[in-house]
């Protein structure tokens, strides 16, 4: 009936939820209790970047087979990718405004690279609608995907670095990236990124066979 | 062979430049007329940062204004010549070269109406000088596949800005980081890991550039 | 939007409790949240996840059925 693994995302998830608020955290200063945000806020983004990955691979596949099937998943996963960013967004807005005092800054190097990869992603939907021939569409929106996301990787590598000079230290403050997990946050935070991950697929894949779908409807 | 056809090809841009002085005048004056107006509107730029801010907006502007010139030439017959004459691999190269040897050039003529316009703020001009060749080189290669790109979706130029802005921006901040120690004139030490970054976009970029292309050309 | 709303005013409730507080180390919300209030909060975020996910499965079957029919008229 239903794949094994949808109804994992799905138990995992709620997991995640009930115990996520229930079960014990370190008590750190200027976060509080918010630190639960890290089983929410977090794998939300995970999500996001496997989506981009896999719209990337199969842009590969896509230049590589030339076969229209590629090409749908790889835009849908896109389209996927930038749906997660959105609460991701906006809940790290929320989060900003209670623990750090604002809703954005452009000094921190993970905002800058989020704000540039739903840029660049926008952009690749704009390419995708002011091309009409299908095929062409397909291997040139491929190209770009490709080169988009290697450009953003190469960034995300670059902020490491970047952030040794500007941000010397952080203090506890954990949306900055590698802090020491509590091993009982771990309990539940390695299972939220696997259960959200695998939510994204479930959404991916009912996309997906929704623009197959479509895709021979308008064929015949 | 190739080598021989790289050579050539690139010959072929340089007397079509020259051919057309229309082109290289109109950026000449851009040029001229984006510094001057910046230099109208900040009476006196009193801060480094703004100074390199602005520089690099005005440099980025013209930089896309470029490139979109050298893919928007191209008509069907020639694509068609192209096409069967040249080696992809070949062609995009020597596009990205020639661009990157033209931006080199404009990019320096920039710094130096900016400076004259507006003042040079600049302590370690090596470093500057350094930090602008390799930036531009690096937005050269970029901006002449996005130009690829746009010219095989209907020639938009709207369409290559939306394209390139994102894009280029990881290269921006690395560039303005770069340029900014010049400016300060700090030592060469801290900024040698941003020019180190900034030299592996270039290969990155020049890399994946010709690699693509491949797939644009089936047209 | 009738769950968020359901939600916004009861996490508005759980103020009305702080002022049993105490200024014990760092304050997190133990004191006050485990009396049982927090439960209330997990009941509802699990019931909005728990119809998000029965949209989902709907959405699928509805799929399942489409391709089907399609396979079978092909």
């Amino acid at each position: 009936m239903i794949k094994w693994w949808k109804i994992l995302a799905a138990l995992l998830i709620l997991y995640t939820l009930v115990w996520g608020m229930l079960g014990p955290v370190p008590q750190l200063n200027i976060l509080h209790e918010t630190i639960r945000n890290l089983f929410y806020h977090v794998p939300i983004w995970f999500a996001m970047l496997f989506q981009m990955g896999y719209s990337v691979i199969f842009a590969i596949k896509q230049l590589s087979k030339n076969d229209l099937q590629s090409d749908i998943i790889s835009n849908q996963a896109a389209q996927t990718g930038l749906f997660f960013a959105l609460p991701g967004l906006l809940t790290g807005c929320m989060w900003a405004k209670f623990t750090w005092g604002t809703w954005w800054t452009f000094q921190d190097p993970k905002l800058n690279g989020v704000a540039i990869a739903v840029l660049i992603y926008l952009a690749y939907f704009i390419l995708r609608s002011s091309i009409d021939d299908e095929q062409k569409r397909a291997r040139i929106a491929a190209v770009y995907n490709v080169f988009a996301f290697v450009m953003m990787f190469v960034f995300i590598m670059i902020l490491p670095r970047l952030t040794d000079s500007l941000h010397p230290g952080n203090g506890g403050n954990p949306a900055f990236g590698k802090y020491d997990l509590d091993s009982n946050m771990r309990l539940v935070f390695y299972p939220a990124v696997i259960g959200w991950v695998l939510l994204s697929l479930w959404i991916l894949d009912v996309k997906k066979r929704l623009a197959i779908l479509t895709h021979k409807e308008n064929e015949q | 062979m190739q080598n021989n056809q790289l050579v050539n090809l690139i010959n072929k841009e340089f007397v079509l430049e020259f051919r057309q002085k229309s082109t290289l005048a109109g950026i000449l004056v851009y040029i001229v007329a984006t510094v001057f107006i910046s230099a109208l509107s900040f009476k006196k730029i009193i801060h480094p940062t703004v100074w390199n801010a602005l520089f690099w907006t005005i440099f980025m502007f013209i930089s896309v204004n470029v490139s979109s010139k050298s893919f928007m030439q191209e008509t069907k017959g020639k694509g068609l010549y192209n096409y069967l004459y040249y080696n992809p691999r070949t062609f995009i190269l020597s596009k990205i070269m020639y661009n990157m040897m033209l931006m080199a050039v404009l990019s320096i003529l920039t710094f130096f109406f900016y400076s004259w316009f507006v003042g040079s703020m600049v302590q370690d001009m090596g470093m500057f000088l350094l930090a602008l060749v390799f930036s531009s080189s690096a937005f050269s290669g970029i901006l002449s596949l996005m130009s690829a790109i746009a010219s095989k979706a209907n020639n938009n130029i709207s369409l290559m800005a939306i394209l390139s802005f994102p894009v280029l921006m990881p290269l921006l901040l690395v560039s303005v980081k770069l340029s900014k120690h010049a400016i300060d004139g700090l030592a060469w030490s801290v900024s040698y890991k941003y020019l180190l970054i900034l030299i592996m976009l270039n290969f990155v970029v020049v890399a994946l550039a010709t690699l693509l292309f491949n797939y644009l050309w089936k047209e | 939007m009738n769950n968020r709303i359901i939600i916004f005013l009861t996490s508005l409730l759980l103020p009305f409790f702080v002022k049993a507080q105490e200024a014990a180390g760092v304050e997190m919300a133990d004191a006050f949240r485990s009396e049982g209030k927090i439960y209330v909060v997990i009941t509802v975020i699990s019931i909005i996840f728990i119809c998000l996910i029965g949209y989902l499965v709907y959405i699928d079957m509805k799929l399942r059925k489409l391709e089907n029919k399609n396979r079978n008229t092909n």
